[in-house]
């Protein structure tokens, strides 16, 4: 399987994206899915090489339309349902491909 | 991780952006930062929006790493009254204040913290916390486990 790469983006990329990095790879070590997980700034997200960007859902009008690779929205970075839900639906599609 | 003197227990703010001036006030007495990085948590909030309220009742305020952060540094505040950012997260009992000079350094240190806070039930136990004490004991205690 190949190595994913997921960016997770908040406004500088050293806050609260640590906090939805920690978020998924307790939701990918579970599901027994090798990724890296990464954070980024909403500034510069786009120019990092990576299959999806993972962003709080206020933020998202910031890159929405610009991006090349899959953007989820997120609602509340510390929901597990929310994050484990969105995150295995992205590695699944992934993988399909 | 948070100093004692970089926390504070139930103290009166009017609104959110005069408790950020208060956890940023800690951070500037570390000599931490410069008063200008407080305004720019400030602004961060105004123009990004209440992301920032990443649990409910808990804030992470920051602003870009820049000249105004001399050292890596954290702070935290519980509040008397809650305020409110505009948030699905609100009200906000807690707020938890990160400076950091490269935007990566501090990045260990946050996950610790990040692991805490993210514990069932921990930011109920850091509202009920009456003292600063109570609030490095919850830490402590969590930190050994």
């Amino acid at each position: 399987m190949d190595n994913i790469r997921i960016q997770t983006v908040c406004g500088f990329g050293c806050g609260s994206s640590l906090f939805l990095r920690m978020k998924m790879e307790e939701v990918l070590k579970e599901n027994n899915v090798e990724a890296t997980v990464f954070c980024g700034d909403v500034g510069t997200c786009l120019s990092q090489p990576c299959d999806a960007i993972f962003i709080s859902e206020e933020l998202l009008s910031r890159i929405e339309g610009r991006a090349k690779i899959t953007v989820v929205p997120i609602k509340n970075f510390m929901d597990k349902n929310e994050v484990a839900t969105k995150t295995m639906e992205f590695v699944n599609n992934f993988n399909k491909k | 991780m948070i100093t004692k003197k970089n926390i504070l227990a139930n103290v009166k703010a009017e609104d959110w952006s005069a408790a950020i001036r208060i956890v940023g006030g800690l951070l500037e007495e570390a000599g931490s930062i410069t008063p200008h990085y407080t305004e720019a948590m400030i602004t961060a909030v105004k123009e990004m929006g209440p992301y920032m309220v990443i649990l409910p009742n808990f804030a992470l305020a920051h602003a870009a790493p820049s000249r105004e952060v001399l050292k890596n540094d954290f702070a935290l505040i519980t509040l008397e009254e809650p305020v409110y950012f505009g948030s699905p997260n609100d009200p906000v009992y807690i707020i938890l204040a990160i400076c950091s000079t490269d935007g990566k350094s501090h990045m260990d240190s946050l996950a610790k913290i990040a692991t805490i806070l993210m514990q069932e039930n921990m930011i109920a136990k850091l509202i009920k916390a009456d003292s600063v004490e109570e609030i490095l004991e919850i830490f402590a205690s969590d930190i050994s486990e």
